[in-house]
């Protein structure tokens, strides 16, 4: 079957998004076909100024518009605590719950000895660095609660606590508001292994 | 839990098999080679997605055909109709409860639970450390998630870990022992949840293999279940143990490359009166055991998950004299339903059928009631 080269184009350069099949980039680029000028116009400079208008955070590595992001500008925040993520996702998740008030830390992924992630691809000298020149008290390790992120966090810990900066890590647990019947047990099992005094 | 039901297309032997299952005993005989196996085989599959061998899906789907296909209605509280279809041409397997697909193998793990005595499970008391972690592994996994969730974390913890040290053997590079620390006490931590779960399960399941044993055997021998951890016997504190012995191993898994120390080299150790059962048991006494493990399985599974397992044996009698046949038929009446194929039903003689017992005759991949 003969594709015509621009479609052809457009399915391989929206197949290559993540989580995009070959099947989906069909759809997609045949629905952008059909749409009017105007609409694609528009998501086309969306695209462009994201790149151009976007870039990282030189002290903290979030998605920021100047060189030094929002949140590491705002005299407000409380620069004393850093909490350290993987993703600029992460910081979205926590800034949505309004729950913490200091700064942030991107670390770009973690450790995976594996997949070949040292150290030196993260933003951990960076990161020491704050720490070094910083009025910085405490590091609150947000990571996920898988494999990699587990020991990311007790190799941060051991850089981390010679300094003597106070290391702390996000509970893990039941998700608020929901049900223990409908947790699934391997949380419940955690939750009940990794329980506290009152 | 009971299966009721099992449709097998192109299934081995098996071109098209529809099988109604009894509530109790149920008798598949047949010779070698006419598929009498391959329906404990489909049950397996069904409850688990997984074949209980190690042979790859390809090797199930009949010879000449491109796909196979198994259906099974399983009831307790509620009814479920369970299909997996095989296609060898995508080489990928789909996997339905009630006709809905499921994508995650895992979700399935313990929603049916089974348990299965092969001739294969010599190895269980014969073979190497390897296979009796596997087996214990499998069953705390059935009972409990967290443990599963504990498992595949350390696993995943020891290749990143065996990667490292691999690389540390390669470079020599020194800038790397910050990572291996952090690696090791991830280690520490996962494994000694390991530990101590499998510790509470061996003393729990001390119980239910001698009630098994005493039921199978004479009174007169008592086995025991006892767990070797850290290359050395369980004594509760393992997480110092576990580090002063994982630091004593640093070079010598930098020389190799490896991981040399933690609870993916544990052992179980079983005996009779005290008496070493790998060194000095009898054949007889290794059979008697492995039965009488299975039989402790499905009671524990069981009380754990408030579900009866589905029971099926492959050869149960085939290395066992008429008394002791006879004694783990009696034993099976208190199981419920059970699936057990046998080469011919005169061959054990007292072996008595009850009215609800079934009797499936197997021949050439066709099934009959007999
Ligand atoms: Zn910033």
């Amino acid at each position: 079957m003969q594709i015509a080269q621009p479609l052809q184009l457009a399915i391989e350069e929206l197949s290559k998004l993540p989580s995009i099949g070959t099947k989906t980039a069909q759809r997609l680029a045949l629905f952008l076909l059909k749409s009017d000028i105007d609409k694609v116009n528009s998501l086309t400079s969306a695209i462009t100024n994201l790149k151009e208008k976007l870039r990282f955070c030189s002290i903290c590595f979030n998605i920021s518009e100047e060189d030094v992001c929002e949140v590491c500008l705002n005299h407000k925040r409380d620069r004393s605590i850093i909490c350290v993520v993987e993703e600029a996702s992460d910081v979205i998740a926590i800034e949505k719950t309004n729950e913490f008030s200091g700064l942030y830390h991107v670390l770009g992924g973690v450790l995976s000895p594996l997949s070949g992630v040292d150290p030196n691809s993260l933003k951990i000298k960076e990161l020491l660095k704050r720490l070094e020149s910083e009025e910085v008290k405490e590091v609150i390790l947000a990571l996920n609660p898988d494999t990699e992120g587990e020991a990311t966090s007790l190799y941060l810990a051991k850089l981390i606590k010679p300094i003597g900066v106070q290391v702390t890590r996000i509970a893990r647990g039941l998700p608020i508001g929901g049900n223990l019947e409908f947790a699934d047990e391997a949380t419940i099992g955690r939750a009940v292994i990794n329980r506290i005094n009152l | 839990m009971r299966l009721n039901y099992i449709k097998l297309n192109n299934f081995r032997i098996h071109k098209s098999s529809e099988i109604n299952f009894s509530g109790h005993l149920n008798y598949i005989i047949g010779g070698n080679g006419q598929g009498k196996t391959t329906i404990l085989e489909a049950v397996y599959y069904l409850c688990t997605t997984k074949n209980y061998s190690s042979s790859p899906d390809s090797e199930i789907v009949r010879f000449t055909e491109k796909e196979f296909e198994a259906t099974g209605l399983f009831s307790d509280l509620t009814e479920n109709k369970v299909r997996v279809y095989y296609s060898s041409e995508q080489n990928k397997k789909y996997y339905f409860q009630n006709d809905k697909q499921i994508y995650r193998a895992a979700s399935i793990i313990g929603l049916f639970p089974v348990v299965i005595l092969t001739p294969g499970d010599h190895s269980i008391t014969q073979g190497s450390p390897g296979d009796r972690r596997k087996f214990i592994d499998s069953i705390i996994s059935q009972a409990s998630d967290t443990y599963l969730n504990y498992l595949l974390d350390y696993n995943k913890t020891l290749r990143h870990r065996a990667s490292l040290l691999n690389q540390i053997k390669e470079t020599g590079n020194r800038s790397l022992f910050g990572q291996l620390d952090a690696w090791s006490e991830k280690l520490i931590i996962t494994g000694s949840e390991l530990i101590s779960a499998r510790e509470k399960f061996a003393v729990g399941f001390n119980g239910y293999v001698s009630e098994s044993y005493k039921i199978i055997m004479d009174e007169s021998e008592i086995p025991q279940i006892e767990y070797y951890t850290l290359e050395g016997k369980y004594d509760g504190d393992y997480k110092e143990r576990f580090r002063k012995l994982l630091e004593s191993k640093r070079n010598e898994e930098i020389r190799r490359g490896a991981n040399l120390a933690g609870p993916h080299r544990d052992d179980f150790i079983f005996g009779i009166n005290g008496k070493n059962l790998k060194t000095y048991g009898s054949q007889g006494q290794h059979k008697t055991f492995q039965v009488a493990l299975r039989f402790a399985q499905f009671f524990y599974l069981k009380e754990k998950k408030g579900k009866t397992p589905v029971f099926l044996l492959d050869d149960v009698f085939g290395e066992l004299d008429s008394k002791r046949s006879v004694r783990i038929s009696e034993y099976l009446k208190l199981v419920g339903q059970a699936f057990i194929t046998m080469t011919d039903f005169s061959d054990i003689s007292n072996l008595t059928r009850e009215e609800d017992d079934l009797i499936i005759k197997v021949a050439n991949g066709a099934v009959s009631y007999g």
